[in-house]
């Protein structure tokens, strides 16, 4: 095993090196640091061409140059780190990188988090329904989304979700008609395609979730939910106690009282609390950190209700219950959130027109915390909406493979014929499985998105790593570009180990040996 | 047992909706600026340095923001005229000979802290960029090799360079009210008017790099440090200039951004936006009218008329393209304005490369290679590449007939009737055939025309030309390269054309262009009577001597073909006309930002 470390840790390193010998060569001789000055007419020229060739050592040959930029690297390992400078702006590197990692991240957690998380499930009902309708149409929607050309996608987003959907909110917006029909077919064709089963049945489904969506529709469109939203005490405890049940359904069976009684305990807990948590918000000086720390106390309490419901599988509940109060605590706050709204959409900085189509935040914009969050949050929305567009396909083609490939095999027909039910074949046996090649891919492909959202972040404006590398390549400063690339070097080495090891822990078949 | 639990849950939920018959309060807040104040500006690159004249400070991207902060003697308005600000101070020509200019600024002019504008500022302008000053070169600057910039020793080095200041050798002399400044130039120099502005103050510079506290004391240090040529104690001001306005975020110590003009920088976040507010000291002619000026940073042109169609910027200028004028026109309340700005595109020929256009290629036959050259600007379609390319982004676009004059400019019409290039140039295509036949030339002559790879806009140009020339009699050798920038001048094409980009009106810019052996000359064209001219010119301190002589040159440039201008490059600016009004975007720096002061918002 140390052998293993040692062996890829060297034959990294080398690589590594050598490619940032080779990229430092490439990208000086692609770009011109002069290349504003050549075209100027300015009195001064040449002294202001003298005094860049000075600034940047243009006439001493590249790989001095590139060896005096390998010694500011090797300065990290004594703790002086020096990437560099950009030269334009005299910022250095080390700086510019810090910022833009933090934008980077900021951008991409939200989008893989939930890309991750359709796409598993997605993927696995389609594989479960394989050869079905609805397998046939997530197949074609997902080799749709995955072939959709990402700048074209943003733009079509800021024009329909962005522009388009602001000026429907600002005059007095009602649902419409045609809205009201494809919601209620897709809805409850989805639903109903989902869970399959004889035509009565179907035609059951059909009815509970188009009925659904039916009333839902109708309460957004009599109540001006449009411009004024908010779930009320009514919608979180349905979406609560709707959690609690499909939670449990999931983790133990609804067979499972004691589990069942446990989440429903959450639930109720979270509709209680509804109207303290609106006086704890009015006298609390929220902060992000506050509002973490009271989602994990809410996993906790949520794991001491299902112990203190007790009974021989304890632990079984328990985990129920803390799963169920996630959704329970995320809809205590997206409701402050949406309370929030009508203030935040008739401020006088967004006239209106919430869904922000570039930035990270509205200029000079304060406000409480929910406010701010709202701000962020509506200038994330459309970025996110299509990073999760895009890998969410992938990811979906992922686990239906695999999950397919698990179903098919011995054991799985073992617990089937031992009369296991349905749940338990496939959230216990199939499932855990299915994942351990994906625990391969997530790795490389987050380390690929930290690199490289360039289109979207260049497009959104997000100055990311990925608008870093370009602006920087764009603008003949050779620093920040190299410290990109040696980022993204080192990052791509480390995915890829990550994943090996992930792996071997995970499938106890394959060993890691020297 | 289970009953129990079930009754404890029940009565959490009956607990929580007795609490519910209060209903709670509501939050009072304010949420920033009230709209009718605000305004927020799209721009493409952000801004880095206050000092905007440092060698590489020196960009647009600050001076639109410098604009906004500081006053200055002059400025031009969108006709190119230079217009005195005299709320700020005022400035005399003396005597033309020496050249002697007097400074004075007003007495109530001070900067945001509260100390007074005066001439310690104008004479570490002079220290700055006369470069007098400097012991070492450029290139002999002991750079720190961490952070590439200069160390500080005891050789003083400014990193800034200006042609008129270069002349006043001798150190200039304050009045005993400190608020007069009077300079000498060692010749006369054409552009003198343009030479005095105030980027950074004083005081801050010399409390920074000498640790003074008292900004009085601070402005007596400097100038006894520049009358003694105190070199200790100037290398630490240099130093500071050079760098220490750089910052790329809101500063905290606020001195670094001090203002004389009509706004203060109140936020600036890194990469997102600047926020400036009026200037409440600020008393003179071009003042505040809107509260809140954002300028947000987006290089995208199309991500930027989506910004503006979604209330997001109120005004914007991006580059001209159909694209995006397409898409800004396309949006209601939105008002557009087509104009031009400072670059021109011009077409080149070459004269000493040994192609088509040189004498030595017909054994030094001066007068067929010139017969050539007119030949092939007769035929050049300049007309329809601007009927073509240009017209569809700016309506009523013409062909720019002066080398040195920007349509519109003074004096602009009166060059063009007197060059003779919008007779000659006329893209006649019979009357190039007839020259060439007549200094009896084979055809056709092949040409080697580089241009810019991967810029629709030129490759476009090409097509226009090529089958026009080749009726002609010329056969255009495509040569289109990415690195075009770098291979200017380098032989290997005998035509090029591309832009030439102008900050300024000042008139002895063009002997670099037009001059023998000049930075800019890159086709190798020489001519003493021109150069004779240019040495005149640019001691001319006269305007209509100066334009004498600039039609005189412009003649001598015509008949001898070297070349010739296309058009000025366009621009549009658009501006949701419900959230601002009265922008008159300008050719020059600072383009959409000048006339800040007449700004309105609509009610």
């Amino acid at each position: 095993m140390i052998m293993f470390f040692v062996r890829r840790l060297l034959t990294s390193s080398l690589v590594v090196l050598v490619s940032t010998l080779i990229m430092y060569v490439l990208v000086d001789l692609a770009i011109d640091p002069l290349e504003d000055l050549r075209l100027s007419t300015a009195p001064n020229k040449q002294q202001l061409i003298d005094s860049r060739e000075a600034l940047l050592s243009l006439n001493d040959p590249v790989l001095v140059r590139y060896l005096d930029w390998l010694g500011g690297v090797f300065g990290c390992f004594t703790g002086s780190c020096d990437l560099g400078t950009n030269w334009r702006t005299s910022q250095p590197v080390t700086s510019l990188l810090a910022g833009a990692v933090g934008t980077t991240l900021q951008l991409i957690t939200a989008a893989t988090l939930i890309a991750i998380v359709l796409g598993v499930l997605v993927g696995i009902v389609s594989a479960l329904r394989q050869y079905t309708g609805f397998d046939y149409s997530i197949t074609f929607l997902s080799f749709l989304l995955y072939s959709l050309p990402v700048f074209w996608v943003a733009v079509l987003l800021k024009q329909f979700a962005a522009i388009e959907f602001n000026t429907f909110l600002n005059n007095d917006p009602s649902v419409p008609l045609w809205f009201y029909a494809v919601m209620i077919l897709l809805v409850g064709g989805f639903v109903t395609a989902a869970m399959g089963g004889p035509w009565l049945v179907r035609l059951r489904n059909f009815a509970i979730a188009g009925g659904a969506m039916l009333v839902t529709l109708l309460y957004i469109d009599l109540t001006g939910w449009l411009t004024d939203p908010a779930l009320t005490i009514v919608g979180v405890a349905v979406g609560a106690i709707a959690s609690a049940f499909a939670l449990t359904t999931l983790s133990t069976g609804l067979r499972d009282r004691r589990a069942l009684g446990a989440a429903l305990t959450v639930a109720g807990l979270g509709i209680a609390l509804y109207y303290p948590l609106q006086y704890l918000w009015y006298y609390l000086e929220e902060t992000l950190l506050i509002i973490l720390g009271l989602g994990v106390l809410s996993i906790v309490v949520g794991v001491l209700v299902g112990l203190a419901w007790g009974g021989p599988d304890r632990w079984r509940s328990a985990r129920t219950a803390a799963l169920t109060a996630i959704p329970v605590s995320g809809l205590l706050f997206v409701e402050q959130l949406l309370v929030n709204w009508e203030r935040y959409s008739n401020s006088g900085l967004i006239r209106g027109r919430p869904i922000a189509t570039f930035g990270r935040t509205t200029p000079n914009f304060e406000g409480s915390f929910w406010l701010e969050t709202l701000d962020l949050l509506a200038h994330l929305v459309l970025p996110t909406l299509t990073l999760i567009l895009i890998s969410f396909a992938a990811y979906t083609r992922y686990t239906r493979a695999s999950t397919l490939e698990v179903l098919n095999q011995d054991y799985i027909r073992t617990a089937r014929a031992k009369g296991l039910t349905e749940r338990t074949v496939v959230m216990r046996h199939a499932f855990r499985n299915a994942l351990i090649p994906l625990a391969s891919i997530v790795p490389v492909d987050i380390i690929t998105l930290v690199g490289g959202a360039v289109i979207t972040e260049t497009i959104f404006n997000w100055f990311g790593m990925g608008k870093l590398f370009v602006d920087s390549l764009n603008g003949n400063i050779i620093d920040p570009v190299m410290a990109y690339l040696l980022i993204v070097a080192i990052l791509a080495v480390v995915a890829n180990f990550v994943a090996d090891l992930v792996y071997a822990v995970l499938d106890p078949r394959i060993r890691v040996n020297a | 047992m289970k009953i129990r639990k079930f009754a404890f849950a029940a009565s959490a939920v009956t607990m929580g909706l007795v609490v519910a018959a209060c209903s709670p309060p509501a939050e009072e807040e304010s949420e920033g600026p009230a709209e009718d104040t605000a305004v927020t500006i799209g721009w493409n690159q952000p801004f880095y340095s206050y000092n905007e004249n440092t060698s590489n400070g020196n960009a647009t991207a600050n001076a639109i923001i410098k604009y906004m902060m500081n006053s200055g003697f002059n400025y031009y308005n969108p006709d190119l005229e230079l217009v005195p600000d005299e709320s700020f101070g005022t400035y005399e020509k003396t005597s033309d000979d020496p050249l002697t200019v007097t400074y004075t600024i007003n007495e109530d002019v001070e900067w945001s802290d509260g100390t007074p504008v005066d001439a310690a500022d104008m004479l570490l302008t002079w220290a700055a960029q006369g470069g007098h000053l400097n012991t070492i070169e450029a290139g002999d600057v002991e750079r720190n090799p961490d952070t590439n910039v200069p160390e500080a020793g005891d050789d003083v080095f400014f990193d800034s360079s200006s042609a008129g200041l270069a002349l006043v050798s001798e150190t200039p002399e304050i009045s005993d009210d400190g608020r007069s400044m009077t300079m000498t130039y060692d010749e006369p120099f054409a552009d003198w008017e343009v030479d005095m502005s105030i980027p950074v103050p004083a005081h801050v510079t010399v409390q920074q790099a000498l640790d003074t506290e008292d900004p009085a004391e601070a402005k007596q240090q400097l100038i006894d440090a520049v009358n003694e040529k105190d070199n200790e104690a100037l290398a630490q001001v240099a130093n500071f200039w050079n760098s220490g306005f750089d910052f790329s975020a809101l500063p905290d110590d606020e001195s670094l951004y001090l203002s004389n003009g009509a706004y203060v920088m109140t936020d600036f976040v890194e990469n997102q936006y600047i926020t400036l507010e009026p200037h409440e000291g600020y008393a003179g002619d071009r003042g505040a009218s809107i509260q809140t000026v954002t300028v947000r940073w987006n290089e995208d042109p199309l991500a930027q008329a989506q910004a503006l169609e979604n209330g997001e910027l109120d005004l914007f200028a991006p580059q001209a393209t159909t694209d995006v004028l397409q898409a800004v026109e396309g949006i209601d309340g939105v008002e557009v304005e087509s104009g031009v700005e400072g670059t021109y595109e011009h077409v080149d020929l070459v004269l000493d490369n040994g192609g088509p256009f040189d004498p030595e290629s017909y054994d030094g036959d001066e007068e067929t290679a010139l017969a050539v050259r007119k030949a092939f600007l007769t035929a050049y379609p300049r007309q329809e590449i601007v009927d073509k390319l240009v017209t569809p982004l700016a309506e009523g676009s013409e062909v720019r007939n002066s080398f040195m004059l920007t349509d519109g400019a003074p004096g602009y019409d009166e060059m063009v009737e007197s060059n003779g290039m919008s007779e000659e140039y006329t893209g006649d295509v019979e009357a190039a055939q007839q020259i060439l036949s007549d200094a009896g030339v084979d055809t056709p002559i092949d040409v080697r025309m580089m241009f810019a790879e991967g810029n629709v806009r030129r490759e476009n140009e090409f097509e226009i030309a090529r089958p026009v020339m080749r009726e002609a009699g010329f056969n255009l050798v495509d040569r289109r390269n990415v690195d075009w920038g770098s291979k200017l001048g380098d032989g290997t094409y005998d035509s090029v054309f591309f832009g030439w980009q102008s900050t300024s009106t000042a008139v002895s810019a063009d002997k670099e262009t037009f001059g023998t052996g000049g930075l800019n000359n890159l086709n190798g064209y020489s001519n003493e009577e021109v150069d004779g001219l240019f040495d005149q010119l640019i001691v001319t301190t006269d305007p209509d001597e100066q334009l004498d002589i600039q039609m005189q040159i412009e003649q001598i440039l015509v008949d001898d073909a070297i070349g010739a201008t296309i058009f000025q490059f366009p621009a549009v600016a658009a501006w949701r006309s419900d959230r601002i009004s009265n922008v008159q975007p300008a050719p020059l720096s600072p383009t959409i930002f000048y006339g800040f002061w007449d700004w309105e918002v609509p009610s």
